[in-house]
């Protein structure tokens, strides 16, 4: 809400300078979200001379002028023929400037000739009426300087960002009482003793037949008005605020909006059917074309202002084309009302339309206001549109707006705020913002009429500190009992994934919640995949957001691709969030997922180092890695039924028989969808399930001491078939129970030449160690004999 | 005749002693002089022809003499060896080390651990709840009725169900009100959806909330928590005001703003030229939301706030561009290390 400086102390005498001021009303509750200036805001418009004029032939009403600013010198073109002369200082917009009435100039060619800029009348740089004379700076206005510098004019708008529950503060006279209560500067109200408040029979019929719609309307008739541009001094508040001038009605309308809060309607009374206006709800499916040119279907829900026939206005909000005031009408009806601030707020939701007026419908209004609104239009039509018949006011008000009485106690309000403040204190600021009674304990309070958010004690409490100062009330630390709950187990095993993860070199990165259902389709799921069973959004704020993910992956890819695109050509990154599946209900079920990527490159190319790609046994080993700090013994199956996987060098993951994941490496044909020409291992774990499992599985941890006696180790080397597993040889050696064993791995593999084609070479390396002494040679040599030759026999191996 | 030759053989001793420069020198040396065929040893077996009384006096002084070589040997050994270790070898130490690759928590995440930690230690629990909410836990419990022009302030996004993404963390506080009884004291971070999208506005972000109820928790109470929070977060110096401001959830109800750290409260860009940032809304738990979860509003008050995790990370880090969490560029992460 704009609120010019100058508007602004008509009502209040301003004791501090506009920044003061804005700082005042900050720190009181209502913030002033910048202090403008209209006239700087419109660009450079600023002082020439004219060094010559020239009147080519083929220009008709056009001169053409050579000006200079100083530095540069630029021509010109004016109609302003007989004004311009050599050595005249005028004003001139500049290109990409603003002027007045609201034109953007820019450099236009006529013919061969080309002007850069407009020279300002005083109605185009907004000082006055005159539209045909040419702004004329005095003789010694230095050259490129800014016309306002010059002439000493300036206006500051402060724009405030006022909160819904303030309807009252939506006007000038509101703003003015706020700092009026703030300060207690000198407050000016209104004064409507000399309001022309009598008049001629009103001649037509107004019935409210929806009472929850419309609780008061008023309104009054003026015959014989004379339609025209407005006086430049209401077109020029009303710019400062930011509205066009359209007529004087429709501008008196704005004008007292703007200084009073109540909106106004006028109505051409020639357009009124049978001269009655019913305010009723709108029948279904009720058509009215609309200022805004749309023509909108109303339902029964929405309140209408009618005539005997048909809609003429959608109540509070907008008027229909028809029915509103043009240069050719003659008699108006101008309405004042108070409407039911949900019903304008659930029809303006219901069509899209927030205007001036239903921007403070439903932020409430002053039900006392609705005839002051009038009387101050009647005044200014008065003077302005020179009517010659003025109706008497017809105010319909079937019941009364009784203020709600709140009591405050003494208690309550040291008990809220923590501190006390004296009752004297309490009840000065409370005579600021109604009438207030000392009663017992406390206050007996009723609100003015424009403090409509004032219901319950709390808003007083609140009233009575914003004005006593937010900042007067000390801080002291609560006094409360100690009681403790344990944390959440879950936010423990997530922060415990997330360091465990960041130890082994991983960057977090957040995605969006919401993905591109394109990017599930390039992931090549099954038709049946439950991932294609996904939540959307009903209002997007594009395509590329619009359903909620059912999955990590394609937000860690494009992640990668990102970075690919712009050269991090090694990443290591993890996610860990909500994925999120639908339910019968209407909540969703979010389990908490990880997702890992790796990318290109396991490190830079340095001197100590030759590049080395990410494979398969790096996101396998991270993942062991994990596993093994969390103890679970997770089960990495081969090969993953995941179709955007190569099917051989993937896992699915399994814990106790329930699979919790899945790893391996993105296909090249998906990848490509995703642009990206770089291989991409990637994991994904449900940690909910994973986290339930450890739960349930959880076993007592006890700490083994460290050996006391030296262990000893024995390899087995062999040629063996190619296609046997490692895995198939560590599981037969957990067959043969051998004694001592402490661990068993293959620490070599080789392939190629000497060995044959479709074989390879292999050492398995055997660890002994007993707890209570020392091994012998001797009895590890037998032991591993025996245990080498079983392999031998076994797996049909060959010695190397 | 001997006596003279000993003389002449300590004054070389200690003279070529002095020449050692390496182990090889030094084992010669050891070799020319205390070795089986060495001087001091072929003088020493010398002396069996002399007078008793001589060959106390001389061997004593032999003796002697090997034995303080003997010793001054082993010390220079020891040092020729530490200098041998000394020696330049030349490696180029100008070259870089080894790196290895350091994870990093994304930015939002340590901050939200920082801020746990924080209200931690005043008792607060941390809590967490569902992203996909209903009108009535997002918006109705919290007295903002669907006619109500607050609901202007968020903008939402709804699912075609008709369930909503959050627009803020403030329904755990009715998800956690009804489920436990009071007293209570609790924080809840999290993701939150606005339909809003700009440089300094994510559809996605994260919320913290806090509430704490309890018999006589109060207006300065909450002053004083958040003041807390403030100084924790950007410093012991950094100077806090409270205004006045509207939520339909809280009454009464503030903002509170830092003393702009870029200006120092001097007004610069960052801060509008006000010379203070808004950091967070809070106030005094509405009556109507107690209403709501059937705490008896005689006996409870509380106090609700709600701050934005991105707004002070960016104000923490000079961060201009909230996209930037979001990119994840992996320069930006590990700018966090
Ligand atoms: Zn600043």
């Amino acid at each position: 809400m704009k609120v010019p400086i100058s508007w602004l102390s008509e009502f209040i005498e301003l004791k501090e300078s506009p920044e003061r001021i804005a700082e005042i009303l900050t720190i009181g509750g209502v913030e002033v979200e910048a202090i403008e200036n209209p006239y700087e805001n419109l660009g450079d418009l600023i002082a020439v001379k004219i060094l010559e004029v020239y009147e080519p032939e083929d220009l008709k009403d056009l001169v053409l002028c050579k000006v200079t600013d100083g530095k540069e010198t630029y021509t010109v073109l004016t109609t302003a023929k007989k004004q311009v002369k050599p050595n005249l200082i005028v004003g001139l917009a500049k290109p990409e400037s603003f002027t007045f009435s609201g034109e953007k100039v820019e450099v236009k060619a006529v013919k061969k000739f080309k002007s850069y800029g407009m020279f300002l009348s005083p109605y185009e740089a907004g000082l006055g009426e005159e539209k045909e004379k040419l702004l004329v700076l005095p003789e010694n206005a230095p050259l490129g300087e800014s016309i306002y510098k010059i002439l000493g004019i300036s206006e500051k708008v402060l724009d405030l960002a006022i909160t819904p529950n303030r309807g009252d503060l939506l006007s000038i006279l509101g703003v003015a009482r706020e700092i009026h209560t703030l300060t207690s500067w000198e407050f000016n109200p209104p004064n409507f003793e000399n309001a022309i408040k009598t008049g001629e029979k009103f001649p037509g019929k107004i019935e409210i037949l929806d009472k929850d719609g419309c609780f008061r309307y008023a309104g009054r008739f003026f015959g014989n008005i004379k339609v025209k541009e407005s006086p430049f001094y209401i077109q020029k508040r009303l710019w400062l605020c930011g509205l066009r001038p359209i007529n004087n009605i429709v501008d008196i309308t704005n004008y007292v909006l703007l200084e009073l809060g109540q909106p106004l309607h006028a109505f051409d009374w020639e357009k009124i059917e049978d001269k009655t206006i019913l305010i009723r709800k709108a029948y279904p499916g009720e058509k009215l074309l609309m200022l805004d040119g749309v023509e909108r279907t109303f339902t029964e829900e929405d309140l209408v202002i009618a005539d005997a026939k048909k809609p003429m206005v959608l109540a509070g909000i907008m008027g229909g084309e028809e029915s509103g005031v043009s240069e050719n009408t003659k008699n108006i009806f101008l309405e004042s009302a108070w409407f039911n601030q949900k019903r304008i707020r659930k029809s303006s939701q219901r069509h899209r339309i927030t205007t001036e007026s239903s921007y403070r419908f439903e932020r409430n209004i002053d039900p006392e206001g609705v005839v002051l609104g009038l009387l101050r239009a009647s005044e200014l039509i008065s003077k302005i549109a020179e009517p010659e018949i003025l109706s008497e006011i017809v105010d319909v008000y079937p019941k009364h707006f009784i203020p709600p009485q709140i009591s405050l106690f003494n208690q309550k309000l040291t008990k809220y705020l923590g501190f006390s403040i004296p009752s004297e204190e309490v009840e000065k600021i409370l005579k600021k913002i109604g009438q207030v009674r000392r009663s017992g304990y406390g206050f007996q309070f009723i609100p003015f009429s424009y403090r409509q958010d004032l219901r319950i004690p709390e808003d007083l409490v609140e009233e009575v500190a914003r004005i006593y100062g937010y900042d007067k009330i000390p801080s002291s630390f609560p006094r409360s009992t100690l009681h403790c709950q344990s944390p959440s187990k879950i936010l423990i095993f997530e922060k415990k994934l997330k360091d465990i993860l960041k130890s082994l070199g991983f960057s977090e990165v957040i995605t969006y919640s919401f993905i591109d259902p394109k990017t599930l389709e390039k992931l090549n799921l099954e038709k049946n995949d439950p991932r294609l069973n996904f939540i959307e959004l009903a209002n997007p704020l594009s395509s590329n957001q619009s359903i909620m993910r059912t999955t990590l992956i394609p937000g860690l890819i494009e992640t990668a691709c990102f970075n690919f695109f712009r050269e991090v050509n090694s990443l290591k990154i993890f996610e860990i969030g909500k994925i999120f599946l639908p339910t019968e209900d209407l909540l969703a079920k979010e389990p908490l997922y990880l997702g890992i990527l790796l990318m290109g490159n396991t490190n830079k190319e340095t001197w100590y180092e030759n590049l080395r790609k990410f494979d398969i046994y790096d996101l396998k080993g991270y993942l062991a890695s994990l596993f093994e700090i969390l103890k679970v013994n997770v089960d990495f199956k081969p090969y993953s039924s995941e179709t955007f996987l190569k099917r051989g060098v993937s896992f699915d993951l399994y814990l106790d028989g329930e699979k919790i994941g899945f790893a391996g490496e993105m296909k090249n044909l998906v990848l490509k969808e995703f642009d990206l020409k770089t291989c991409v291992f990637i994991a994904e774990i449900n940690l909910q399930s994973l986290f339930e499992k450890i739960e349930t599985l959880e076993k007592e941890f006890i700490v083994k001491k460290p050996p006391k006696y030296p262990s000893t180790f024995r390899d087995v080397t062999c040629i063996i078939k190619k296609q046997i597993k490692i895995k198939e040889i560590l599981d037969f050696v957990k067959t043969l129970s051998i004694p001592y064993l402490e661990a068993v791995d293959c620490i070599k593999i080789y392939e190629g030449s000497p060995i044959p084609e479709g074989e390879k070479s292999i050492t398995i390396r055997f660890w002994y160690r007993a707890e209570d002494r020392t091994l012998k040679d001797k009895e590890v040599n037998e032991i591993q004999d025996s245990v080498a030759k079983k392999i031998f026999e076994r797996f049909s191996a060959k010695p190397r | 005749m001997i006596s003279e030759e000993i003389e002449k053989l300590k004054k070389e001793v200690w003279e070529n002693f002095e020449k050692i420069q390496d182990l090889s020198h030094l084992e010669n040396f050891r070799v020319k002089y205390l070795g089986k065929k060495g001087k001091i040893t072929f003088l020493l077996k010398s002396l069996k022809d002399l007078s008793l009384e001589e060959k106390r006096r001389l061997g004593k002084e032999l003796n002697e003499l090997r034995d303080q070589l003997e010793r001054k040997l082993k010390i220079k050994e020891r040092e020729i060896l530490f200098k041998e270790e000394d020696k330049d070898l030349g490696l180029d130490l100008t070259l870089p080390g080894r790196s290895f690759s350091v994870g990093t928590l994304h930015p939002l995440s340590q901050v939200i651990g920082e801020l746990c930690d924080i209200f931690s230690r005043l008792g607060f629990e941390i809590v967490t709840g569902p992203e996909i909410e209903t009108e009535y836990y997002n918006f109705t419990a919290l007295n903002i009725p669907d006619w109500h022009p607050a609901r202007d302030m968020q903008a939402t996004f709804y699912l075609k169900n008709g369930a909503l993404l959050r627009t803020h963390t403030s329904p755990m506080q009715i998800r956690t009100m009804l489920e436990r009884k009071p007293p209570l004291r609790i924080i809840a971070p999290g993701k939150v959806y606005r339909c809003d999208a700009d440089v300094r506005h994510s559809p996605m972000f994260h919320q913290l909330e806090g509430l704490m109820v309890d018999k006589d928790v109060s207006f300065a109470d909450l002053k004083g928590v958040l003041t807390y929070f403030a100084k924790e977060t950007f410093g012991k110096k950094t100077r806090v005001r409270f205004r006045p401001s509207y939520f339909p959830f809280t009454e009464p109800s503030l903002e509170m703003d830092i003393e702009c750290v870029i200006c120092k409260g001097k007004g610069c860009r960052v801060c509008g030229e006000a010379g203070w940032l808004e950091i967070l809304g809070a106030g005094m738990v509405h009556p109507e939301v107690f209403n709501a979860v059937n705490y008896d509003t005689e006996t409870w008050q509380g106090f609700a706030f709600g701050l934005g995790i991105e707004r002070i990370t960016m104000i923490k880090y000079g961060i201009d561009d909230i996209r930037m969490f979001f990119e994840n560029h992996l320069s930006f992460l590990q700018s966090f290390k």
